[in-house]
């Protein structure tokens, strides 16, 4: 076992020697737009893993949080000049918060109709700020001020910059989510994901603990509004609690692996990179080409490997060791 | 003013009925099978489409194409339970809720590669008509979907009372076990449940038809709509989620009334976050039915 957790660092610190390298080897910046997607929405998913992986509380309304992020940040910006990265810590805090209320209504539902408590309570918050357009530019959105390189107001002039920030929130992510599994709160998410009842009978304080986790999820969440919003210079209600925002959060969850650390990771490789290709090849034109075969991919997992892509190499590597010793048995 | 709100309240009951007929499938869903189909309001867009093609190619009035859009998706529904939903039953939440979900994408986007994101619409001869009560008038086409909306409810539930299958549905509703220890085979009943809810949402389509446009996205508003007069009128209960659908129609209409055209939606959310905070079991108490 041992040697395993040695390897694992190793692998850990070659992937993170990569990843740091790739934007002084690629330069072209379409490729890097994918790069800088695939580590977002990665981000995202790990953020909504953390509640709907572990804890298994399966919300499909995190665009509310990315969206009370990528706002907070805008209107201090625009309003009161204030920094985006002072505004993306702000924006976390307005989110946790804003978890409170929401989760004390939707944690009064449980399953499937807790998922559907989420969906609205993100559409409403879309709902108000496309109607109350003195505080948020109503329905047209506002651009955000294009100031060159300025890394103090989150905004450089190339896509690099950009880059290796989002894969700061991506390794911060994944440090929480770490964190977290081998901490108690871990085991009691599990507890409560495996069996509600069963986990508060013997003492865990399922509400509490679920209100802890979904404030630092929502916390997470909203710090890739921010970014997102400052990437692309742009907000406006249908972006930023865009309905895909909360379904790729949980879809790429799925697809790599729920409740494990690298699933999101892996989903979201997977479903960015047929994504891409699925563009490359018949054009971005066609459109409802691309979630016609993420929801394939989707039933395909859930159908057939229920544990993600990362129960998929799990059981590859079981066999792999389980292997070694039978061969060792019969060569004489 | 008292005309405008009879108006409103004649308006929003007539809605309701289709909504009835989403909700009642919704909730004979979650009541026998014990899952959420995320995919009920696609149904109503594929019945939509039904009764558009049949319409427009074969000159079909969108209320006689009922007698194929309620078969089709009678059929579609057994397939569904049978291939797909039957795998995915179990203690475990995750598979089921992405499940349906993952219909529903798909039905929504295929919808939008195959027949793009264009509205579509039938006009009949009654579409534009309308009978007049004193100052009060009832659009021919919504009543003549109402009407029919509430005859079907109305079939459903006297199926659940009187017939032996629905005997059986509702004991399969109440306790799986002992209904399979009582001769009921549960996936049957669980075929015919699923059939027949996707096949009221069909209805749902086609009765729409008359005074409202198909396009991928339309199953959305219904299927939102159902979702909270589901938990309104009480997880599983067939007269509550009826009752309720009127009252989120006549809400829905007030709304429009007197708050802004584009307020309806905003009613419906808050009607439902006041329904969470104050009444989670719902209107019923928490009794199924």
């Amino acid at each position: 076992m041992a040697d395993i957790g040695k390897w694992k660092w190793l692998a850990l610190a070659v992937l993170a020697l990569v990843l740091l390298a790739l934007p002084q080897v690629v330069k072209s910046s379409f490729a890097l737009d994918i790069f800088i997607r695939i580590l977002l929405f990665s981000f995202i998913g790990v953020a909504w893993n953390l509640m709907g992986g572990y804890a298994k509380q399966l919300s499909l309304g995190h665009a509310a949080y990315f969206g009370l992020g990528a706002y907070t940040s805008t209107i201090m910006q625009i309003d009161f000049n204030i920094s985006p990265w002072i505004g993306m810590v702000a924006g976390g805090i307005v989110a946790a918060l804003a978890s409170l209320p929401i989760g004390w209504l939707c944690f009064r539902l449980r399953g499937p109709y807790f998922t559907i408590a989420t969906i609205a309570t993100a559409q409403a918050l879309m709902l108000i700020f496309l109607k109350f357009r003195d505080f948020a530019w109503g329905a047209e959105g506002t651009t955000i001020p294009n100031l060159g390189s300025a890394p103090l107001m989150l905004q450089f002039e190339t896509k690099a910059s950009y880059y290796y920030v989002v894969l700061g929130l991506l390794a911060l992510g994944l440090f929480i989510t770490w964190r977290i599994e081998r901490s108690w709160m871990g085991y009691y998410l599990v507890a409560i994901g495996e069996d509600e009842d069963a986990a508060e009978a013997v003492g865990v304080n399922a509400p509490r603990i679920k209100r802890d986790i979904y404030m630092i999820s929502a916390f997470l969440t909203a710090l890739a509004g921010t970014f997102y919003v400052q990437y692309i210079y742009f907000i406006d209600p249908a972006t930023a609690f865009s309905f895909s925002i909360s379904i790729e959060a949980a879809l790429v969850s799925i697809v790599g692996g729920i409740g494990t650390l690298w699933g999101p990771v892996i989903g979201t490789v997977v479903l960015e990179t047929t994504s891409t290709l699925l563009q490359s090849w018949l054009g971005s034109s066609t459109g409802g080409i691309q979630l016609t075969v993420y929801s394939l991919i989707l039933m395909a997992i859930i159908l057939w490997r229920p544990t993600g892509l990362m129960g998929l190499f799990n059981e590859a590597w079981q066999r792999h060791l389980h292997r070694k010793p039978v061969r060792m048995r019969t060569s004489p | 003013m008292l005309e405008t709100v009879a108006q409103a309240v004649i308006n929003g009951l007539l809605i309701g009925g289709i909504y009835a007929l989403v909700s009642i499938g919704v909730t004979l869903i979650f009541g026998v099978v014990k899952i959420v189909n995320f995919a009920q309001g696609e149904f109503v867009m594929i019945g939509m489409y039904i009764s558009y093609f049949l319409a427009t190619y074969f000159g079909v009035d969108p209320i006689v194409s009922l007698l194929v859009s309620m078969p089709v998706l009678f059929v579609m529904g057994v397939l569904i339970q049978h291939f797909l939903i039957r795998r995915v039953l179990g203690p475990n939440d995750m598979p089921q809720i992405f499940l349906t979900f993952a219909l529903s994408l798909l039905l929504l986007n295929l919808a939008l590669l195959l027949f793009t994101a264009n509205y579509r619409t039938v006009h009949t001869f009654y579409s534009d008509e309308a009978f007049h009560f004193g100052g009060l008038y009832v659009p021919e086409a919504k009543l003549i979907a109402f009407v029919v909306a509430m005859g079907l409810s109305g079939a459903l539930w006297a199926f659940l009372r009187t017939t032996d299958l629905g005997k059986a549905m509702r004991a399969a509703a109440q306790n799986r076990d002992v209904a399979t220890l009582m001769g009921i085979n549960p996936n049957r009943v669980f075929c015919v449940a699923f059939g027949a809810a996707l096949a009221l949402a069909g209805a749902a389509g086609s009765l729409l038809m008359p005074f409202y446009s198909a396009y991928p996205f339309v199953g959305q508003v219904f299927v939102l709509m159902a979702f909270v007069a589901v938990v309104l009128g009480t997880l599983g209960n067939v007269l509550g989620a009826l009752v309720a659908s009127l009252m989120m129609g006549v809400a829905e209409s007030l709304g429009i009334q007197f708050v802004g055209a584009d307020s309806g939606l905003i009613v419906v959310f808050a009607m439902l976050l006041l329904t969470l905070a104050f009444k989670p079991q719902g209107l019923g108490g928490g009794r199924m039915r």
